[in-house]
C-alpha cells in the first residue's frame, strides 16, 4: 500500500464519518454564524468601521472556528479507544499526519467560504471581484494553520488541560500565517492585484512548507505510547 | 540637553536584579533540597564480613 | 563545573556594570536613559541563543532519545523565557521615557512578545505532562517547531510595522556605534551569557537529581 494510498484512507475514513454524523461541520457552521453576530453586537453599527476591519474578522473568524474544529482532530481516536490502532500502522505513520491534514484543510475551507459568504451577506460586502485572488489566498493561509494545528492536536490530545493549551501553544507559532493571509486578503478585498502582496505569499508558501515539512518529520515521535 | 531619566535606569537594572536573584537562589534551594533526599536515598551498605 | 561558571559570570556582570556606567560615554541623542540598552541588548541575545540551543537538543533527542539533550533543551528554554522576560521589561522601562509609551506594537518588541509566549507554552506543555519521556518527546517537537517559526515571525511582523532602531549590532560592515558603546554592548552580552551559561548548568543538575530521586 502506498504512502500517499494510507494518507488518502485516513483522509476517506474522516470524511466519511463527518458526512454521516455532520458533527463537527454542523457545530462549526453553528459557530461561524454566532461569530458573526457577535462581531456586529460588539463592534456597533458603524458600516466603515466594520468594512474597514473585514479582512481581519474573516481571519478571526476563521482562527476561532479553526481553533474548535482542529482541536477535536484526534478526539474520535481518543474517545474511542483507536489510538493504538494508529500506532499499529504499518510504514511511516507520517501519512496519517498528512491524510488528517488534508482533512482538517477541507473541513476548514468549506466553514471559511460559507463564513465568506455569511459576511457577504450580512455586512453586505461585495466580494465577487475578490474571488479569484481569495481562492488563492484563503488555502494558502489555511494550509499552514492546518499544518501546524494538526501535529499540536496529536499532542495535546493527551493532555489534561487541551482546550487551554491547544490555543496557548498554536496561537504565537501561526502569527507569521495570520499577518501574510489578512494582509493578502485585504489586498484582494480592496481590488488590489495581488501582485502588491507578493512577499507576503511569499511568506505563506514559506511558512506552508517549514509546517508541513516539520509536521512530516516529526509525527511519528508524537505517536509512540 | 536632553533629561537623563535615572530612575528609569535605576528601575530596569534593579528589575533584572531582583528577578535575576530570585531566580538563582530558587535554583540554589532546589538543588540543596535534592542533595538531601540523594543522600537519604542512598542507604550506606554494611560492609560485609569476610 | 558551574561553580567555575558562577564565579566567571558574576565577575563578568560585575565588569559589565562598569562598563556600561563608568566607560561607556553619554549617548548625545538619548542621554543616559540609552544605558538601559546594556541590559536589553544582552538579554534578547542570550536569550535568542538559549532558544538555539533548545532547538539542537530537541533535534538531538527525537534523534538519540538521550535524557541529557531532553534536560538541556528544558534548562535553556526555562532561562531563555526567563531573560526574553527581562528583555521585554527593560524595553518597556526605556520605551516610557523616549517613546513616550511603555507598549508599542512596534516590530521589534512584537517579536519578542511572540518569543516569549511561544516558549512559556513549551514550559507550560511540559508542567502538564506527568510522563517524562512523552513530555520529552512533546516539548521537543514544539521546541523545533518554535524556533523554525522564529525567522517568519520576524520577517512577518517586520514587514507589518517599523518603527524599531534599524539593528546596528546585526548589519554588514563597521559597526555604526562609538568605540566604548559597543565594547560595553560586548562585555555585557559575555557576561549575560556566562551568567546563562551558569543557571542552565545548575538547572540540569537539578533535573538529573530529580529524575534519580523521583524515579
Amino acid at each position: 500500500m502506498t504512502y500517499a494510498h494510507r494518507a488518502f484512507i485516513v483522509l476517506w475514513k474522516d470524511v466519511l464519518t463527518e458526512r454521516r454524523s455532520k458533527a463537527a461541520l454542523n457545530a462549526l457552521l453553528f459557530f461561524s454564524l454566532l461569530l458573526l453576530f457577535i462581531f456586529q453586537f460588539t463592534l456597533g453599527g458603524d458600516r466603515e468601521r466594520l468594512t474597514a476591519a473585514l479582512p481581519g474578522l474573516l481571519w478571526l473568524g476563521f482562527v476561532l472556528s479553526g481553533l474548535v474544529g482542529l482541536g477535536r482532530t484526534f478526539l474520535l481516536e481518543r474517545e474511542n479507544d483507536c489510538w493504538d490502532g494508529l500506532l499499529l500502522t504499518p510504514g511511516d505513520k507520517s501519512a496519517i499526519y498528512l491524510g488528517k491534514v488534508a482533512g482538517n484543510l477541507l473541513l476548514m475551507l468549506i466553514v471559511e467560504v460559507i463564513l465568506l459568504t455569511l459576511f457577504a451577506l450580512f455586512f453586505n460586502v461585495d466580494v465577487g471581484r475578490a474571488l479569484p485572488a481569495l481562492g488563492l489566498v484563503l488555502p494558502l493561509g489555511t494550509i499552514g494553520f492546518a499544518a501546524v494545528g494538526t501535529l499540536f492536536a496529536a499532542m495535546t490530545a493527551h493532555v489534561r488541560a487541551r482546550e487551554v493549551l491547544f490555543p496557548v501553544l498554536l496561537l504565537p507559532v501561526v502569527v507569521p500565517v495570520l499577518l501574510g493571509s489578512v494582509r493578502a486578503t485585504d489586498a484582494a478585498l480592496a481590488g488590489e492585484p495581488l501582485s502588491a502582496v507578493a512577499q507576503w505569499l511569499q511568506l505563506l508558501v514559506a511558512a506552508d512548507v517549514i509546517y508541513v515539512v516539520a509536521g512530516l518529520l516529526t509525527f511519528d515521535a508524537l505517536l509512540e505510547g | 540637553m536632553t533629561a537623563d531619566h535615572w530612575g528609569f535606569v535605576l528601575a530596569a537594572y534593579g528589575l533584572a536584579a531582583v528577578a535575576l536573584t530570585l531566580y538563582w537562589r530558587h535554583l540554589c534551594r532546589r538543588e540543596r533540597e535534592l542533595s538531601k533526599m540523594v543522600k537519604a536515598s542512598s542507604p550506606r551498605l554494611p560492609r560485609h564480613q569476610a | 563545573m558551574s561553580r567555575i561558571l558562577g564565579w566567571l559570570a558574576a565577575l563578568g556582570l560585575a565588569a559589565g556594570l562598569v562598563m556600561a556606567f563608568g566607560v561607556a560615554p553619554r549617548e548625545a541623542t538619548q542621554g543616559n536613559v540609552q544605558r538601559i540598552m546594556y541590559l536589553h541588548v544582552p538579554t534578547v541575545l542570550v536569550a535568542y541563543l538559549a532558544f538555539v540551543v533548545v532547538l539542537v537538543a530537541s533535534i538531538a533527542y527525537l534523534w538519540r532519545r538521550d535524557p541529557a539533550a531532553d534536560r538541556l533543551a528544558h534548562a535553556s528554554a526555562e532561562v531563555g523565557v526567563l531573560f526574553t522576560g527581562l528583555t521585554i521589561a527593560a524595553g518597556a522601562i526605556w520605551g516610557k521615557p523616549t517613546w513616550g509609551t511603555w507598549w508599542t506594537w512596534d516590530a521589534r518588541l512584537t517579536s519578542v512578545a511572540i518569543l516569549f509566549v511561544m516558549y512559556l507554552g513549551y514550559l507550560l506543555l511540559r508542567g502538564m505532562i506527568e510522563d517524562r519521556e512523552r513530555g520529552a518527546r512533546y516539548a521537543a517537537v514544539v521546541g523545533i517547531v518554535a524556533a523554525l517559526d522564529v525567522p517568519l515571525v520576524h520577517f512577518s511582523v517586520y514587514w507589518w510595522r517599523t518603527l524599531h532602531q534599524p539593528p546596528s549590532l546585526l548589519k554588514p560592515g563597521p559597526a555604526s556605534m562609538p568605540d566604548g558603546i559597543l565594547a560595553a554592548l560586548l562585555v555585557n552580552v559575555v557576561s549575560f551569557a556566562l551568567l546563562y551559561a551558569y543557571f542552565v548548568a545548575k538547572r540540569v543538575t537539578i533535573l538529573r537529581r530529580e529524575g534519580e530521586v523521583l524515579a
